[in-house]
């Protein structure tokens, strides 16, 4: 019985210290700044690894960018020991807001080896989205949507999945919800997934795996398949700036911050500076005591 | 939950239980390992010296069969080809060339780092071992292992507990998996010694020109006299690549007697002005800082200095190592060695003139680490079995020590083969019962040449040593090694005297051996009477003990692995001094204990609740 799993990814800038670069305006300066598979994007790599691990799944992954985005496609092939990984990339796709890139991703994902079960996607991009890609990408697909999915376990027999969800409410404490739906899903992945393997044979699939990747990314061009707007079949009208109707009206900079705070610089190594701060954290706590 | 089922659990993933994997993999059976260490290896340490040895008598299985390539691939540091002992006092030093006795019945003797090694054996281990579905799975601790049908269920701390036919125990010296099944008690502090040790940072080629080695030779030094601080034991020195070991392992009931906190015992080594130019290496020496100048200028030095100091050192690491030269030269930034010495004295004028950088001459220590020694002679379990469990290595509490004799890694490498060849023929018979498993592997343990040196002291070696000591003049040796020693002199009666110390047999002799006399008063009257004046240049700046085990790397657990039993126990007061990582403390009459730093080296075991932390958490060594 087998199942399988496709994730859609994204290469974004990385943020990391050293190689971020921001425009004299305080805009990020693309051309100078490194990308990476963004995080969010890992950790949906990860969740579809789970899956092979636990239920030796097939790995499709998918993404949508220029041509560098291999990178991403490589990163997350290293994180999840894909057989499968798709590049959309074409002019006719630049300036596609969500909806216009949910469309791309639907064919793409339709493209992909067998009918896919599970659809993994990070829960939101780092570089400015929104978290509407996923959402959308799953109506279209006409899967079930299941968001900020924690844990999950797959029963092939039934073919359902149970899932953990995080369900943050404004105002009142976050909780946990359990879902059951039948398959095929589409789902979010929350950024605190982790996943667990409690057997001895779940320990030696996960290193068998683990090292068949690292096999895979050595050979990454035999798993790599470049697609144009042709080449996926896609109507051309639902893609690009013309699929998309979301009118960017205005970007406005978040306002700096009004609050000043006053930052002293220590030295570590003095121990009497040192006994400063502790003082001062000694106060602070003692404030915070309710009396 | 269904219960997983397999052939055969090793329990520890130190070079004993790898070896016992790889064996059973060779054969074909499938074994699972399990290690409490995040990685393989990360939990090891040793001294050390692997020895591949040929005895006259009996076979052995050599790390260079087990593993066939290890000659070839194996990360082991330098081939020992100088052994040298060291009586010292105060400023004189006597030395005695052991060399033939370490070349004794031996192939060879390699210095090893216990963290390296064990993870290439490990690498080794498991490509066999996957072939039929078996494996290593590190992080997991054992916690328990109780029996249903005969067949024993494992409990672990991180795993849902899983069903084997055999086990294999090789969880070192304070084994767990012993005391939890009532195998054997404790060890008591009179079977053990106490190992602590550091690794010192000197570049490769600085290593070949100081200790006359060539580049593929290593020496060791052993040390007695004054350095003991009147404790029976010694100090020891083993080249490595790029590094040294340096340690003191003494006999843990003498500690008691007399104690001493361990790293003062390290310390007085590195005191001794032998010893200090051993280890004497060329440091940067930064200018304090003006503190008038605006804290962030201060800053901007700090982190100026300490970056170009960074990679000063690592350039200067790789201009004296043929190795690192040529991968300087490989980068293609360099042409020649020239242009790779004038890059150095570049780097080393930029530091002068940027910011006033002077060179000074002090020693570098990297990583401090502690362990106990199971005393073979005293403690090997008489029965190194207990219902489908069996025992190797440090667990079995054995390994072969006598004076400079010091084998522990190679006892339990063959150790583990042995158990390996036994578990194999049971599960050919699917038979694991104590009589045709345990007392098989009890008959293949008798056998081994190794446990025959655990039972009586060989005489041929014991000459070669006495023949190393025919200088020693009569009149040092003390009264209490009656006529026997005192015949080592005169070599008409060698031969007579190695023959009346067998008849003596074990239990008399070593009393004699391992005394005072032999550790203490006559290396300090050697010393005294034929030593040479030694002195050294310097004196070397030595990190306290909190410093040592700042810079060690832990993964803390809150929750601590050893509780104390009685805190007010005289034993207890000693171990505040005793535990060389200073993890306990005396207040108010009552001892307590801070897990934190805690090196796992199972010195306060004896009268506390001890169990090794869960699995990933504690110390992990990047030497061993
Ligand atoms: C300072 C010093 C110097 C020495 N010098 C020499 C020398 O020069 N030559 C020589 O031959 N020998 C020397 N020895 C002895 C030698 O190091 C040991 O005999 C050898 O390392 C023991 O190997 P082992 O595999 O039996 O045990 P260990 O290496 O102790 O391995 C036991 C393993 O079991 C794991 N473990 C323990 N409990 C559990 C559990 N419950 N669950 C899962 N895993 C667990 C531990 O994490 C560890 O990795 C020296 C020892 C010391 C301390
Ligand atoms: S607490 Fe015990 S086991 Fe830990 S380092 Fe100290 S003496 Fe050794």
């Amino acid at each position: 019985m087998s199942l399988n799993v496709g994730v859609i990814i994204k290469l974004e800038p990385d943020f990391s210290e050293g190689n971020v670069s921001y425009n004299p305006d305080g805009t990020l300066n693309r051309a100078e700044t490194k990308n990476t598979l963004g995080p969010h994007s890992a950790v949906a790599a990860q969740a579809a690894f789970y899956a092979k691990v636990m239920y030796g799944a097939k790995i499709s992954i998918g993404t949508m960018g220029p041509p560098i985005a291999d990178l991403a496609l490589k990163q997350a092939q290293e994180i999840s020991d894909a057989e499968e990984l798709q590049l959309y990339s074409d002019k006719l796709f630049a300036g596609a807001d969500t909806l216009g890139t949910a469309e791309v991703l639907r064919v793409g994902i339709g493209k992909m080896q067998g009918e896919m079960d599970i659809v993994f996607a990070g829960h939101r991009a780092s570089d400015g989205e929104t978290g509407q890609t996923g959402p959308q990408t799953a109506w279209k697909l006409g899967f079930t949507f299941l968001g900020n999915v924690t844990s999950y376990s797959v029963d092939l027999e039934t073919r359902t999945i149970r899932a953990k969800r995080l369900v943050s409410l404004q105002g009142s404490p976050d909780i946990i919800e359990e879902v059951e739906a039948p398959l095929p899903v589409f789902i979010s992945i929350d950024p605190t997934f982790k996943s667990s393997y409690n057997t001895i044979s779940q320990r030696l699939s996960f290193q068998k795996y683990q090292k068949e990747a690292k096999e895979r990314v050595k050979n990454f061009n035999n798993y790599y398949k470049i697609f144009n707007a042709d080449e996926l079949g896609v109507d051309k009208t639902l893609v690009g700036l013309p699929g998309s109707p979301t009118i960017v009206y205005k970007v406005e900079r978040v306002p700096k911050s009004t609050a000043t705070r006053s930052a002293e610089v220590v030295d570590g190594s003095d121990p009497k500076q040192l006994q400063k701060v502790v003082g001062k954290m000694k106060e602070a706590l003692e404030a915070m005591v309710i009396k | 939950m269904i219960l997983e089922k397999y052939d055969v659990a090793i329990i520890g993933g130190g070079s004993a239980g790898l070896a016992a994997l790889r064996q059973l993999s060779k054969l074909g059976k499938q074994a699972i390992l399990l290690e409490a260490g995040t990685k393989v290896g990360s939990k090891n340490i040793s001294g050390g010296i692997l020895y591949s040895k040929k005895p006259k008598k009996g076979q052995v299985t050599n790390v260079d069969e087990l593993y066939e390539n290890f000659l070839e691939d194996a990360p082991f540091e330098r081939k020992i080809t100088k052994y040298i002992l060291h009586s010292t006092s105060k400023d004189k030093e006597y030395s005695m060339d052991l060399t033939e006795a370490h070349d004794y019945q031996a192939n060879f003797g390699c210095s090893v780092l216990m963290t390296k090694l064990n993870s290439w054996f490990a690498h080794q281990a498991v490509e066999s071992a996957e072939k039929i579905g078996g494996g290593i799975i590190p992080g997991v601790h054992v916690k328990s292992i109780t029996w249903n049908e005969g067949k024993a269920i494992i409990q672990t701390d991180e795993l849902d507990e899983f069903e084997v036919k055999a086990i294999i125990a090789a969880d070192g010296v304070n084994s767990e998996v012993a005391e939890m099944v009532e195998a054997r008690s404790k060890f008591n502090p009179t079977q053990l010694y106490q190992g602590v040790k550091v690794i010192v940072k000197l570049p490769e080629e600085i290593i070949e020109e100081r200790f006359g080695v060539s580049s593929d030779e290593g020496a060791a030094h052993l040390f007695a006299g004054d350095i003991t601080l009147n404790h029976i034991g010694g100090g020891f020195l083993y080249t490595n690549r790029d590094t040294l070991s340096l340690g003191a392992v003494y006999h843990y009931d003498s500690l008691i007697r007399n104690p001493i906190e361990p790293y003062a015992l390290i310390d007085v080594l590195i005191k001794n002005p032998l010893v200090s130019e051993f280890v004497r290496d060329v440091i940067p020496i930064k200018k304090e800082i003006d503190k008038s100048l605006p804290q962030e200028e201060q800053l901007r030095i700090r982190f100026g200095v300490a970056k170009l100091i960074k990679t000063w050192k690592e350039f200067r690491e790789s201009s004296l190592s043929p190795s690192g030269r040529q991968s300087l030269i490989n980068s293609g930034k360099y042409k020649t060695n020239e242009s790779i010495q004038e890059r150095l004295s570049i780097i080393e004028k930029q530091m002068a003139e940027k910011f006033d950088v002077t060179f000074g001459t002090d020693y570098v220590e990297t990583e401090y680490g502690a362990k106990l020694v199971p005393d073979g002679k005293r403690c090997k379990m008489e029965k190194p079995f207990f219902k489908n469990i069996l025992f190797v290595g440090d667990a079995a509490g054995r390994g072969v020590f006598v004076g400079p004799r010091i084998e522990g890694l190679n006892v339990g490498i063959d150790d583990g083969v042995r158990a390996a060849n036994a578990v194999a023929r049971s599960l050919d018979k699917n038979d694991f019962s104590e009589s045709f498993m345990g007392e098989y592997y009890s008959q293949l343990i008798e056998e081994s040449p190794y446990t025959l040196d655990m039972k009586q002291i060989d005489k041929d070696y014991l000459k070669i040593f006495l023949d190393a000591a025919k200088d020693v003049p009569k009149d040092i040796i003390g009264s209490r090694y009656g006529p026997i020693l005192k015949m080592m002199s005169s070599g008409t009666f060698r031969g007579i005297a190695v023959k009346f110390a067998n008849i003596l047999g074990y239990d008399k002799l070593l009393p004699m051996i391992e005394s005072e006399n032999t550790y203490v008063k006559v290396p300090i009257q050697l010393a005294e009477r034929l030593g040479a004046t030694v002195s050294s240049t310097y004196s070397p700046t030595i990190p306290s003990i909190a410093d040592r085990i700042a810079k060690l790397n832990y993964n803390d657990d809150h929750h601590s692995h050893i509780k104390v039993l009685n805190s007010e126990s005289e034993f207890m007061k000693k171990i505040v001094t005793l535990c060389p990582a200073k993890c306990y403390s005396e207040e108010g009459g009552k001892v307590v204990i801070q897990h934190e730093g805690c090196v796992d080296c199972g010195t306060c075991s004896q009268e506390t609740e001890w169990k090794h932390p869960r699995g990933e958490k504690g110390i992990h060594y990047q030497y061993g």
